[in-house]
């Protein structure tokens, strides 16, 4: 079974996504958001009238699990957490206003043969949820690539997760992207946490060159200059970010969704417990969007998606 | 502006006279600016900084320094290469870093001594306009400087150390007690000789019925008189019918005493103004940049010296507000009220008393309950149309007489010429023009000694209200809590040492799902008093107005509470900066400047008001009597010349307030 998490417009409505320490990554600006439109949700739903059983702790947890499909909807197989009344308009001002932005996060140990897929499904929520039919830019981020400003050797991260994106899989994945291009759904392709020397490598394999590179900056003044010169000479924009690497880890997901005190009362505690959907989970990919008034410089609307599979067909990750 | 007169100013006596008419005619322009301007939409971001500079002479063979009262032939030479710059004719600057920026724009000031700088054209949001700020600023100040004499050079002091003292602090030297100002420390030709000037000085102090009267209480050091009677005051002046002031006590013991416009309309500062999208996005910014005035006026305080003496308070404000201070003793409270229609708390320039967004999160507790307006003003605006708020705005504006009033606008009258002295304006596009929107002016700000500080605080500004629309956030506190956070901000270091009011949490509460309600709070609201009252049933109910918010240090305000309470202002700024498209550089160059704003508020970097007075008191002939000498403020001048152009780089003058090391 497919769950799509949605953190709804993080921007207004009033709960504290915004992060409060400069260092702080957007994980925990994902965790925090999705965690937030959970409970606001559900709580929008308990106040409008459904019973409620309320214990000292505030909302019992006492048949959630059936509790849940009050505040969630299902679709076409898909478990939608929370539900989401698309009908709804997603832009207050007409498409030509917007600078609309989408990171994609495809996460770890995750099939590259399903990232075609996964690329379709998510762009067409975010346009879904937008009311738009195109993107300005697409910034796609690869697992395990950590780009070090100290040496410009930006060598993937295979420590970490053992299962680092090889070079091949990137340009096959980028041949999805360029497509999607030439349909006139994305205006712009990016990458995120290439150096110059994988730029270098990765130009000559693309008919739709990326314009812009997105680099995540501790110190922002500690850039490789040969990065720099190279992106200058290729005409690709160095835009900076702070987004997180492992953005949303299983246990993270497992305790969001789970019947513990942080969770919403979706999952089983465990894959083989029975006080929720039961099964292994599995995240696929996170979608970031954001749309900002060109003009104005206002940040109208950002928000994510989240996918994850869930139930007896999904393998726990090694 | 040009420098001839341009109409026949009347005189206070006549002007009082017109009054009435002059504000009913007011009020019928304002109606009909209102009505044609409301609707209009979809205007982009664009904002603009103005850098106001004294103009010094320096004399390097008497050591000293002296304000040169030559704006005029600034300002003609000025015009000149911008004409010729127009004309495309002059030496531009294509090839240089300035290749396609519009050569900046120069404009009188109230002080002969003064000179205001804009860029050519305003910036944009986009961060690339950002990053042009500072050279543009370090651009203007070389044209300046290229169109003045060898020896004089536009400073960014707010004020003149030595402005109103007995030795020849001008040049050319004119002797004080002219008939417009009858200051007994400066001369007429002070000021700007457009009549417009030496007519609003004349008349405030006509309305009066006495000069202002500045009362500045002065820095205590060890060698300092107690009790401290200003030394430079003349008792026994008897030209003018105001030299009566004194010996009627207008002078106070512990206090530094100033008696004209110059000592507040002389100090230069930072503004910035804004264009809003629509009338309600400029209606929201108005408010919530309301309780952010006092806490910037504290971080970029800058004034630490008047007439010669180190003072005990670190900014202008006050002054500027006292300046222009034209309440008669019955609106003052000093007499029973007979022949005026009020008693006035605050000065015609003051902080904010309004607040002026149609938001449901605008609660009626905010109000002042005191204040004063002109309720047939309110009653003829919102027959014409306007909605309550607005108009209670402008009835207490209108509850002051228009000062200066051209015989001319009799027949023809412009508003903005009348009621210019508020805090932060808000202006409705002007009827000439059709491609300015709804503007919104910050004022609060110090000038600051570097261009680099100037840029960093414009910027911080302008990225605090895109993070207030992007993040929909809410500073409101009473308003009354605003004004008390402008005197705590007089303060010796207040930046460091006083707390201010401040909103715990600047966060919206949580709109219900769209689905679950079609409008959150209804679309009913017309008024704040009816809004806060019309709370649908569903939403919890609203706590005391007295737990909303609490006394904050500026750095908790600035760089958040440790408790992680109030979140902070650059987190916000961060926050916001995080969800928009920033290339590289620009994000290095915005570093720098919000980390200038957060060190200023921890400490690590000082005022430009601490550095100063570190720099008198280390003065090898400060003798601890709170007096700034002839040689100790030039001495000071040339040490600002000297920041402003290395910037502390490599140890050098100034680390203190931009490096916080020496190295």
């Amino acid at each position: 079974m497919k769950l799509i998490l949605s953190t709804s417009n993080i921007m207004q409505g009033g709960r504290p996504p915004v992060i409060r320490q400069p260092t702080q990554k957007s994980n925990v600006e994902l965790i925090n958001a999705l965690h937030s439109n959970f409970l606001a949700s559900q709580h929008i739903e308990l106040s409008n009238g459904t019973e409620v059983h309320v214990n000292g702790n505030g909302v019992s947890n006492n048949g959630t699990a059936k509790g849940y499909q009050s505040w969630t909807g299902e679709q076409d197989g898909a478990l939608y957490i929370p539900e989401i009344d698309f009908s709804q308009p997603g832009l207050a001002e007409e498409r030509s206003q917007y600078d609309i932005t989408v990171k994609l996060f495809y996460l770890p140990g995750i099939p590259v043969s399903r990232r075609c897929a996964h690329t379709r499904e998510a762009i067409d929520l975010v346009l879904k949820e937008l009311h738009v039919d195109s993107i300005d830019l697409l910034i796609v981020s690869f697992p395990g690539l950590l780009f070090d400003a100290d040496d410009d050797s930006d060598e993937e991260d295979a420590g970490a997760t053992g299962e680092s994106d090889d070079f091949d899989s990137m340009v096959q994945t980028w041949r999805v992207l360029e497509s999607l291009h030439e349909q006139g759904m994305i205006g712009q392709l990016g990458v995120a946490e290439f150096g110059s020397e994988r730029l270098a490598r990765f130009l000559p394999h693309t008919k739709v060159k990326p314009s812009v590179d997105q680099i995540n900056l501790k110190d922002c003044c500690v850039v490789p200059k040969s990065l720099i010169l190279y992106a200058k000479q290729e005409q690709i924009q160095l835009l900076t970010h702070n987004d997180c690497n492992d953005i949303l880890p299983v246990g993270t997901t497992r305790e969001l969704l789970g019947p513990a005190d942080k969770g919403v009362g979706i999952l089983a505690s465990a894959p083989d417990a029975d006080d929720g959907i039961q099964g292994h989970i599995e995240p696929q990919w996170v979608v970031k969007y954001t749309a900002v008034v060109k003009d104005r410089g206002v940040v109208e609307n950002k928000g994510y998606f989240a996918l994850a599979d869930v139930g007896s067909c999904v393998k726990p990750q090694k | 502006m040009g420098l001839l007169a341009l109409g026949t100013a009347l005189e206070w006596p006549e002007a009082k006279k017109k009054a009435h008419q002059v504000r009913q005619w007011g009020i019928e322009q304002l109606l009909a600016n209102w009505r044609r301007a409301k609707g209009k939409e979809r205007d982009a971001l664009l904002w603009g900084d103005e850098v106001e500079y004294l103009v010094v002479a320096l004399d390097d063979e008497a050591k000293k320094a002296r304000l040169s009262l030559a704006q005029a032939e600034i300002l003609k030479s000025l015009a000149r290469d911008e004409a010729l710059w127009q004309a495309g004719s002059g030496k531009d600057d294509s090839d240089g870093e300035h290749a396609g920026e519009e050569p900046p724009h120069f404009h009188p000031e109230f002080g002969r001594f003064m000179l205001e700088a804009t860029p050519g054209q305003p910036w944009g949001i986009g961060f690339k306009d950002l990053l042009k700020v500072e050279s543009n600023m370090k651009w203007r100040r070389e044209v300046a400087k290229a169109h003045m004499a060898p020896n004089e050079s536009p400073i960014t002091l707010t004020t003149f150390p030595r402005l109103g003292t007995k030795d020849d602090y001008i040049q050319p030297y004119y002797p004080p007690s002219g008939p417009a100002l009858r200051s007994q420390f400066v001369p007429d030709e002070i000021a700007n000789p457009h009549i417009r000037f030496p007519t609003l000085a004349a008349n405030i102090r006509s309305r009066r019925g006495r000069k202002v009267e500045l009362n500045v209480p002065i820095f205590k050091d060890t060698n300092t008189p107690s009790p401290f009677k200003d030394p430079t005051v003349n008792y026994d002046l008897h030209l003018w019918p105001e030299d009566d002031d004194v010996r009627n006590g207008a002078a106070k013991d512990d206090h530094v005493y100033m008696d004209a416009m110059a000592f507040g309309m002389g100090s230069c500062c930072l503004q910035i103004t804004f264009q809003a999208k629509n009338m309600t996005e400029g209606r929201k910014l108005y408010d919530q940049l309301s309780p952010l005035g006092p806490i910037l006026l504290a971080l970029t305080a800058a004034t630490p010296i008047y007439k010669g003496f180190l003072v005990d308070t670190d900014v202008r404000w006050n002054q500027i507000g006292g300046a222009v201070d034209d309440r008669t003793p019955e609106e003052l409270g000093e007499a029973p009220l007979k022949n005026d229609r009020w008693r006035i708390p605050k000065s015609r320039y003051a902080s904010n008393s309004t607040y002026l967004s149609q938001d449901p999160r605008l609660r009626k507790e905010y109000f002042d309950p005191d204040l004063v307006i002109d309720e047939d003003i309110k009653k003829r605006l919102m027959d014409g149309g306007m909605d309550e708020l607005l108009a209670t705005h402008f009835a207490h504006l209108f509850i002051r007489d228009p000062l200066v009033i051209f015989s001319e606008d009799l027949e023809e009258l412009d508003l903005n010429k009348v009621h210019q002295l508020a805090t932060y304006a808000i202006q409705a596009p002007p009827s000439e023009k059709d491609d300015i929107g709804w503007r919104v002016e910050f004022r609060s700000m110090e000038i600051q000694i570097t261009d680099f500080e100037n840029a960093a605080f414009s910027i911080f500004i302008v990225l605090i209200t895109r993070a207030i629309l992007s993040f929909d956030l809410n500073f409101y506190i009473p308003i009354q809590r605003t004004t008390e956070n402008m005197e705590t901000a007089h303060a010796r270091n207040a930046v460091l040492d006083e707390k201010f009011y401040f909103r715990k949490d600047p966060f919206s509460r949580r709109a219900p799902r769209p689905s679950a309600q079609p409008s959150p709070y209804g679309s009913t609201f017309s008024s704040a008093t009816s809004s806060a009252v019309n709370t649908p049933p569903s939403s919890p109910p609203l706590s005391p107005v007295e737990s909303e918010y609490e006394l904050m240090t500026i750095s908790d305000i600035i760089n958040g509470c440790a408790d992680g309470t109030f979140p902070g202002l650059i987190p916000l700024v961060e926050s916001y900066l995080n969800s928009v498209n920033v290339d590289v550089e620009t994000r290095c160059f915005l570093a720098s400047y919000l980390d200038l704003i957060r060190k200023r508020a921890d400490g690590t970097l000082w005022t430009g008001a601490r550095w100063i007075r570190e720099f008198v008191a280390k003065h090898p002939s400060y003798k601890h009597d709170s007096v700034v000498s002839e040689e100790i403020c030039y001495d000071l001048v040339k040490a600002v010349e000297e920041v402003t152009n290395k910037e502390g780089r490599d140890g050098s003058l100034g680390w203190e307030l931009l490096r916080g090391k020496k190295n």
